[in-house]
């Protein structure tokens, strides 16, 4: 426990510093984005992990956010802090009706109902002019201006997006001890039983749906801030299947696969196109492998390489009491 | 609306439900009788219309360009269901990961190979070109109806192959109780096959016939995908008047809200399914879980 403790404040300290050492690239195109990825793909794995529902309307709900900042922001003119309210506002809403209608239904369906629904609202944001602006979306937008600083300046965005990211991280992971986050997961492996113990199980599936919805509304404030603009493109099939691709090869029940497949994800996309112009192929070849041999994801691969690093060393270190394993 | 309006959205409205039916049913029969939840399915759909457009480029046949997607994608889904599926059978979430992989991979390829260039197909002439129509003194053309005669010829032979052949038996069977089908001795990994085959190959010659309506380009994979999941969704997972149905009825709605209110019509398509999800979760013809 000592040792993981250990490896994580190493880590937090990496990432507090990273701007003083890191490139400005790396800073600025890697990371930052692959944070607010992450907060997004996180609110997929909070549903998948403790709640065991593959949604893949994620992404639109952080677009939805996205396009609440910018109406409100650019279309009516309202200050910034109306526009992350809405924003929020609207994700969380959206995410409700979502889960009202699609919790009735589990596994395959709902996974099933998540895609008509974002594809719906793909459909709905590329038709309407008045509110969502039609085929252009919704472009100029800016992000908060804080002491004469604009927020997403690159070292104020990438410590914006790493508190952020910290701060919902650790409200994932803190979810998951309170009896909120217990009935999710006892609901998640036998749904039945919690029900004969009196649980809502609908309720609580809408909940958490709705929560998730909120935490994807902030990476997508993030991200449209990042952007400076928000289009139906946002919310397309391939965005809406890319948020489910970095939480899958990050390790789909992690909350630290989510940044984890972020960062792979942000890397490939950056890097591949360097040398090869199908690097999309090389996204849906390693999710295929990911899938077909590792379901845990990286995060699983990772922790089996960990423990199979500690058996060894402890095996040297001790071999006469481990020898029996 | 006036009356002559009325009667071409009201056309228009039936000949997409047609083609909303020839993709739909592929997807239907393969969810029915796998439990696949195949997203790869607008994939194939896509490299159909593009396979069908290359061979009637080069023949100058379409019959032949449609004749190839039908066989074409009935391979591809025979090898995506023996080389991928087969041996996660069972593990449907997992199976549904596995074709969206696919259609990612499937989406880069074809655009290198098609680019992002919008196709026009030209089917022969006998179902081309204008057709007046007696009485109500409109013109139509004529390639919409027989996309619409053709698909009600494919449902009657589905229907009739279901119905009263040993095959459709099995099938339907299998659409009940797959594991009762098995346990009778009747080889469901083949049967698996067989339907994967015939529902990819639907979704290819669609492909054609669809792409011959407009045209065929990027894009078109994710907008028939769509339209595949809210039919299922509205008429049941796995059953053919329920597929039949649900498109007759999703797209009459479609048409008639691009023609009153355009900028929402996706907001009634919405609608729709939500009404139908709130009163029957299965879907109108779905049997419960």
């Amino acid at each position: 426990m000592r040792k993981t403790r250990l490896l994580a404040a190493l880590l937090l300290l990496l990432l507090l510093t990273f701007p003083l050492w890191g490139s400005a690239y790396f800073v600025g195109r890697i990371f930052t984005p692959a944070l607010f990825f992450g907060i997004i793909a996180l609110s997929l794995s909070l549903l998948a992990g403790y709640g065991g529902m593959v949604s893949l309307a994620q992404m639109t709900l952080a677009g939805l956010a996205g396009y609440g900042y910018g109406y409100l922001t650019i279309t009516l003119g309202q200050p910034w802090w109306i526009g992350i309210l809405a924003g929020l506002a609207v994700a969380t809403l959206a995410a409700l009706v979502f889960g009202l209608i699609a919790v009735r239904s589990t596994g395959i369906y709902f996974l099933m109902i998540t895609v008509a629904l974002g594809m719906v609202a793909y459909a709905l944001a590329n038709q309407n002019r008045s509110i969502f602006g039609g085929h252009t979306g919704i472009l100029g937008i800016r992000a908060p201006e804080l002491f004469g600083h604009s927020l997403v300046e690159r070292t104020i965005f990438y410590y914006l997006c790493l508190a952020v990211g910290l701060a919902t991280y650790g409200f994932v992971r803190y979810l998951a001890g309170t009896p909120f986050g217990l009935a999710l997961q006892a609901l998640r492996d036998d749904p039945r039983r919690l029900c004969t113990l009196g649980y809502n199980v609908a309720l609580h599936r809408v909940a958490a749906f709705t929560l998730s919805g909120f935490l994807a509304g902030i990476g997508g404030l993030l991200l449209v801030w990042y952007n400076g603009a928000i289009s139906p493109t946002t919310i397309d099939l391939t965005r809406l299947i890319n948020i489910l691709v970095i939480a899958v090869i990050g390790g789909l029940a992690y909350a630290e696969g989510a940044f984890l497949g972020a960062l792979v994800f942000v890397l490939v996309t950056n890097f591949a196109s360097s040398f090869t112009q199908r690097f999309n192929t090389m996204i849906g070849l390693t999710f295929l492998a990911i899938v077909l041999f590792s379901p845990e994801g990286l995060s699983g691969i990772a922790l089996r390489l960990w423990s199979l690093l500690r058996r060894t060393l402890l095996t040297r270190v001790a071999p006469s009491r481990h020898t029996g394993l | 609306m006036s009356w002559p309006q009325f009667v071409t959205v009201t056309l228009n409205g039936l000949t997409l439900a047609a083609l909303y039916f020839i993709v739909a049913i592929g997807f239907t029969l393969i969810f029915g009788v796998l439990r696949v939840v195949n997203l790869a399915h607008g994939s194939l759909y896509l490299f159909g219309g593009y396979l069908g457009w290359s061979v009637a480029d080069r023949t100058g046949s379409w019959v032949l360009g449609a004749v190839a997607a039908l066989f074409v994608t009935a391979l591809a889904g025979l090898l995506l269901q023996l080389g991928l599926l087969r041996r996660i059978h069972g593990q449907e979430l997992r199976e549904a990961l596995v074709t969206i992989g696919v259609s990612i991979v499937a989406a880069d390829l074809m655009l290198a190979r098609w680019g992002g260039f919008t196709y026009d197909f030209s089917p022969p002439e006998v179902i081309t070109g204008g057709l007046r129509i007696p009485l109500l003194d409109i013109g139509y053309p004529r390639y919409r109806l027989f996309v619409l005669a053709f698909a009600i010829a494919l449902g009657l032979i589905l229907w009739f192959v279901l119905a009263r052949t040993r095959l459709g038996i099995t099938v339907r069977a299998a659409i009940d109780d797959r594991d009762m089908v098995a346990a009778v001795g009747i080889d469901v990994q083949r049967l698996f096959a067989l339907m994967f085959a015939v529902g990819a190959g639907l979704a290819g010659l669609a492909g054609v016939i669809g792409g011959s309506v407009l045209s065929i380009s990027s894009g078109e994979d994710a907008r028939y995908l769509l339209a595949s999941l809210i039919v299922v969704i509205v008429g049941g997972m796995g059953s053919l008047p329920g597929t039949a149905v649900a498109a007759v009825l999703v797209a009459l709605v479609e048409q008639y809200s691009l023609a009153l209110f355009p900028t929402y019509a996706a907001i009634v398509s919405f609608l729709l399914m939500v009404v139908v999800l709130a009163l029957r979760p299965q879907g109108l013809f779905g049997r419960p879980a």
